[in-house]
């Protein structure tokens, strides 16, 4: 007899109810509901997860200060950051050689050089630590994302709408608008021997990017439309070259070594179409002053037709990490500790399979729910919205302090959309439950207790830490693909950009996968043990 | 069994036997020095703990663990020629023991929660009912084991560093520790990880005597051991970033580093006596309880 | 040193619930000491005093005059079996009892002996996980049997055991008392102790009710009750009203009388010739007196039956 009968106190009508689908199935339920918060150790289990990671949380976010230290006026040293065009915050610090271009034109000019100069060792520093003559002691070397080329910007306040092509240190002509949008084109560093031509034109407000290895056989990059370009826009060489970091390898934590760099490019064979406003060029130091992610020092010559353009900076999406040269705080930071609320609810998840094992009940349950694909699932269903509910909690309470405190210590917390910011939060219960699925699931399939908490944390938790510890970025994206540990990437609220370069890692909030993509990785692994668990449940005497 | 009830039979006392015969209690004359309880229960122990085969395959799991891992990450690092890499390859190599704890923290806490779940603790405070010594018999018996385990692990390992490594580029030409055990700092990270897996399985032992459940315990040995690392990933004040590496239970892992020690946000060996007060604490608080509280 | 176990104004709570109130009893050498009393009645946990598995909140329990636990080698002196099912399921039955072996410092060849005695020859190397419950009783059996000890303590021994097990059990616990072991059995149910126990320690809601041998504790239930059996009852009723009688009616034709023996009721009914059937005195099983005494006492007392109502 199903409970309905007991309900509704008629057998032989409430047998066919039992043995409808969804009916049974929700009194199946709601039996694992009434054992799971029966037992007060689960339900302050998952209190304990939600709580640890809350309070772990909030420590964490008012302790990742890095910059600006706890002034009186909270952010006193973080200037204004610049806001793309899309919401997100983004560099735009360049050496700008520019004239007004009204209308519809093009520019185009051969770039024979472009070289890049390194900061000596130099961390790079935070705001009114860096070096005081920023070019002095630099020396040479490869900048994988100097950049310089010629640009055609809606204004030279920061944060305008631009589109450009350029050549860059070791990824070839690029042509980038708007920040976030990279296309690739000639691959190959450049030199006098192998010069390449560059070309933009504008046309209403679509502007194409073409590249040529010999200025007369030219190829398409990219176009961009940008909507609502002013009629005038600025246009002509630029340079610029971001914080230089390099990732070594350093045992007991990754050690990024850099510093501010320095790009100086040669152009020559400077063609303008159109109605070009002015009849020289005027250099300026976009977004370099004081507090800019760069040297602050830049400059242009011009000399028997060719131009020389040197700039530090960058024009990207300011990304978390040590590139992003400010104090930077992702709104996703103190939820990192979910682990360890993850292992509080993992612990619960295991324990509500396997001690029904332990003490023979599982064949009291089976006795009054004979259907075991159905028991397994009930049980899913419960400890996974109690730890999504747990996970919420953590997560929206967190969250919000988190920023605040962040704020508050002088960070600039990276703007995301509201679409993002509810897929961080709910993504971060979803994670804790559906790790909650795959502890129910290892539990079934295990019936130990110890066997199925170690493996889950092992498989969670242990693959993170080797990536952030001890594995070389390689290896450590191969682990954050594979293991479940990549589903913590439905925590990450800003993209990961190849074209900046970023050596954030996980820790810094950069993994290997897309979140959607990461998360499906660790459903696939829960699908894949409840499947398994089902088979077993069934084939195996209880 | 109906055939010779023991009542009936000659006790044992009137038999000549190949040991000490038991005496009945009304006879006996003084108890039995305590040294020799303690080798008994020792025995005990040991017998318990072979007789369940999950013992040996942990045991073994240990060093698959240490080894594979260990292994696997020395694959995945290289050196090429002409770059610079800050790389300690003795730590490197001995990278496993990360993985392999969680097998030393499981063996230890099962050791004291697989009777609490089965309720044969109380046959076995029957048997031995002085509760600190029962602890610390299963103490010195797991420290024992474990330490021969954690012996052939990174013995494993360190031959795996000594095959795999120069092949990657961290010859000691370029400058690369070496792994000659004569070195004495090879020969503290070799034996300071021996001692620091047994530090482990002793922290394990003494939470599992604390919590009592089996899954519990191991969430909470696996959280306090990861909780630190994973925080102090996240954390990028370098002062908590300092203090979160200084006393984390897995600053014992420090005792592996043989370069850059200046570096360290705690001394090989002070990391180790960090362990070593996580340990004696967990122990204590388990021994406590353990002795307060009803079986 | 007596072999006794001495229990004195024993009290315990395990939150609002009391479980011990001032227990107190003595278990002597040389006889199996009955431990009855309703479920519920502190039987299990002054067991589990006694070895010291449970801290009471007042009084104590020795063991040959000391604490359990400052016993070395305590199972050479009592030897007890609370809960047969605790042992780990992995391990076989004999490496079960060789690990209890070395635990006090007993020779392997005693695991070979009470494998022998306990009938468990058979299945020693199996893992006692599969056992039945009569076998886990039997290797409990076997283990408190290790240390040859002077006291036997046993919970429920007879749960489990089928009836050939039954008389088994009995026999052995005589067979112990005889020899002059001192041997404490708990039950739930008089009955299993009713040709076993000499003595009776009945005990309710904590503490003893009665503290007697079963010869005793018989003689003052039974009361000097007879049945008489009689078509004429009225008149027997004024007959023997008028000696001064107690009189329940029983039955349509048969009545109790108390305050008389049976020899006096056959007299004077035949005296004023009242025809009767039968005349007996009734006997009292110990069932029925430890009901009698635990009546007030019984914790878990299951409701009267009654008929479903459909």
């Amino acid at each position: 007899m199903t409970p309905a009968s007991i309900v509704h106190g008629r057998p032989a009508a409430s047998r066919q109810a039992g043995g409808s689908q969804g009916g049974g199935f929700r009194y199946v339920v709601r039996a694992e509901w009434i054992k799971f918060r029966s037992v007060r150790g689960w339900v302050i289990g998952m209190i304990v997860a939600a709580l640890l990671t809350l309070l772990l949380g909030v420590f964490l976010a008012g302790n990742a200060n890095i910059g600006c230290g706890a002034t009186l006026s909270g952010r006193a040293c973080l200037p204004k950051i610049p806001i793309g065009a899309d919401g997100e915050a983004v560099t735009d610090t360049f050496y700008f050689v520019r004239q007004p271009l009204a209308g519809n034109g093009s520019l185009t000019v051969r770039v024979t050089s472009l070289a890049t100069r390194i900061s000596a060792g130099g961390q790079a520093g935070p705001v009114g630590q860096g070096p005081r003559n920023p070019l002095a002691n630099m020396y040479k070397g490869t900048v994988p994302w100097a950049k310089a080329g010629i640009i055609i910007t809606a204004s030279t306040r920061q944060g305008s709408a631009y589109a450009a092509i350029m050549v860059t240190g070791s990824h070839g002509v690029r042509m980038q608008y708007d920040y976030v949008h990279d296309a690739a084109g000639l691959a190959g560093e450049i030199s006098s021997a192998a010069p390449r031509w560059l070309r933009l034109t504008r046309n209403g407000d679509v502007i194409s990017g073409y590249d040529s290895a010999d200025g007369k056989h030219w190829d398409l990059v990219g176009t961009a439309t940008l909507a609502g370009l002013p009629g005038t826009v600025q246009a002509g060489p630029f340079a610029t070259s971001p914080i230089y970091n390099e990732l070594q390898p350093f045992f007991g934590g990754e050690h990024i070594q850099g510093g501010p760099s320095q790009a100086t490019a040669v152009m020559d064979d400077i063609t303008r179409h159109g109605h070009w406003l002015a009849s020289k060029w005027t250099g300026d130091n976009i977004g370099g002053h004081g507090n800019s992610p760069g040297t602050g020092v830049g400059y242009f010559r011009q000399s028997r037709g060719a131009v020389t353009v040197s700039g530090s900076g960058n024009i990207a999406p300011l990304v978390p990490g040590p590139g992003s040269f400010y104090p930077t705080a992702t709104i996703e930071r103190p939820l990192s500790v979910i682990f360890i609320g993850l292992i509080a609810v993992v612990v619960v998840a295991a324990m509500f399979v396997t001690a029904e094992y332990r003490r023979g009940l599982i064949r009291v349950t089976f006795a009054a729910t004979p259907n075991r694909g159905r028991v397994l699932a009930a049980k899913a269903v419960v400890v996974a919205s109690a730890a999504f509910v747990a996970g919420l909690v953590a997560s929206v309470i967190t969250v919000p302090i988190g920023i605040s405190r962040a704020r508050n210590q002088g960070q600039f917390v990276l703007p995301v959309p509201l679409l993002t910011e509810v897929r961080v939060l709910l993504g971060t219960a979803a994670l804790v439950a559906v790790a909650a699925i795959l502890a129910v699931a290892v539990g079934a399939i295990l019936r130990r207790s110890a066997a199925a908490v170690t493996t889950v944390i092992v498989l969670i938790v242990l693959p993170f830490l080797l990536s952030v510890a001890v594995l070389p970025t390689a290896a450590a994206d191969w682990v954050l693909r594979l293991t479940p540990a990549a589903g913590l990437a439905i925590e990450q609220s800003i993209p990961n950009y190849p074209q900046v370069g970023s050596v954030a890692g996980p820790a810094g909030g950069a993994y290997p996968l897309t979140p959607w993509a990461g998360f499906g990785v660790l459903c696939l692994y829960a699908v894949v043990a409840l499947a398994l668990a089902a088979v077993l449940l069934r084939r195996r005497d209880a | 069994m109906t055939q010779a009830l023991p009542g009936e039979r000659p006790g044992p006392t009137r038999q000549a036997g190949d040991r000490p015969v038991p005496e009945p209690a009304g006879r006996r004359a003084l108890p039995h020095p305590a040294l020799t309880v303690s080798r008994d229960a020792l025995r005990a122990e040991w017998l318990k703990l072979r007789t369940v085969s999950s013992s040996a395959w942990l045991l073994a799991g240990v060093v698959a663990l240490t080894l594979g891992v260990g292994a696997a990450v020395m694959a995945a690092n290289r050196c090429p020629a002409g770059t610079t890499c800050q790389v300690d390859t003795v730590k490197l190599s001995l990278t496993g023991i990360q993985a392999g704890q969680v097998v030393v923290a499981v063996l230890a806490v099962l050791a004291v929660t697989s009777e609490y779940s089965t309720g044969m603790i109380r046959t076995t405070l029957t048997a031995m009912p002085r509760r600190g010594m029962l602890l610390a018999a299963k103490s010195l018996l797991i420290a024992v084991l474990v330490l021969a385990a954690a012996v052939v692990a990174v013995g494993a390992s360190m031959l795996a560093g000594w095959l795999i490594l120069p092949d990657h580029g961290f010859t000691a030409a370029r400058g690369f520790t070496g792994l000659s055990l004569a070195d004495g700092p090879v020969l503290r990270a070799t034996t300071g990880s021996v001692l620091y897996l047994g530090l482990i399985a002793l922290l394990s032992l003494g939470i599992g005597t604390l919590v009592r459940d089996s899954a519990v315990a191991i969430g909470t040995a696996l959280g306090l051991l990861y909780l630190f690392p994973v925080v102090e990933a996240f954390v990028s004040n370098p002062v908590w970033q300092r203090r979160l590496e200084r006393y984390s239970p897995m600053a014992g892992l420090n005792i592996q580093a043989t370069t850059g020690l200046k570096g360290l946000a705690i001394g090989p060996w002070a990391g180790l006596g960090v362990l070593a007060i996580w340990t004696a604490v967990a122990l204590l608080a388990g021994g406590l309880v353990m002795a307060l509280r009803d079986a | 040193m007596e072999p006794t176990i001495e229990v004195a104004g024993l009290r315990k709570r395990f939150g609002s619930a009391v479980a011990l109130d001032g227990m107190s009893f003595t278990v002597q050498p040389g006889q199996v000491t009955g431990f009855v009393g309703p479920n519920g009645a502190g039987k299990s946990t002054t067991m589990r005093v006694i070895l010291g598995l449970d801290a009471p909140d007042e009084g104590r329990a020795l063991v040959c005059g000391r604490r359990y636990a400052s016993l070395p080698q305590p199972m050479r002196y009592l030897g007890s079996m609370l809960d047969a099912g605790a042992l780990q399921p992995s391990r076989s039955a004999r490496n079960h009892l060789r690990w209890l072996a070395c635990s006090q410092g007993l020779p392997a060849s005693r695991v070979t002996e009470v494998i022998q005695q306990a009938g468990l020859q058979d299945v020693a190397r199996r893992k006692a996980g599969g056992f039945s419950l009569g076998m886990r009783q039997r290797l409990g059996i076997a283990g408190a049997m290790l240390g040859d000890p002077e006291i036997l303590m046993l919970d429920e021994p007879f749960n489990g055991l089928d009836p050939e097990g039954i008389v088994w059990m009995r026999g052995f616990l005589r067979s112990l008392a005889r020899h002059g072991r001192a041997v404490l059995v708990s039950s739930h149910l008089m009955s299993e102790l009713e040709d076993t126990a000499d003595h009776l320690v009945v005990v309710g809601r904590g503490k003893v009710v009665a503290d007697t041998s079963v010869a005793a504790l018989l003689a003052a239930a039974a009361g000097g009750r007879v049945t008489l059996r009689t078509a004429a009852v009225p008149e027997a009723v004024t007959v023997l009203d008028l000696a001064g009688t107690t009189i329940t009616p029983s039955g349509p034709d048969t009545l109790t009388i108390s305050g008389l023996p049976a020899e006096r009721v056959v007299t004077l009914l035949s005296e004023n010739a009242v025809p009767f059937s039968e005349v007996s005195a009734q006997r009292v099983t110990l069932e029925q007196a430890y009901l009698e005494l635990t009546r007030d006492v019984v914790e878990f007392r299951a409701e009267p039956a009654q008929e479903v109502a459909q």
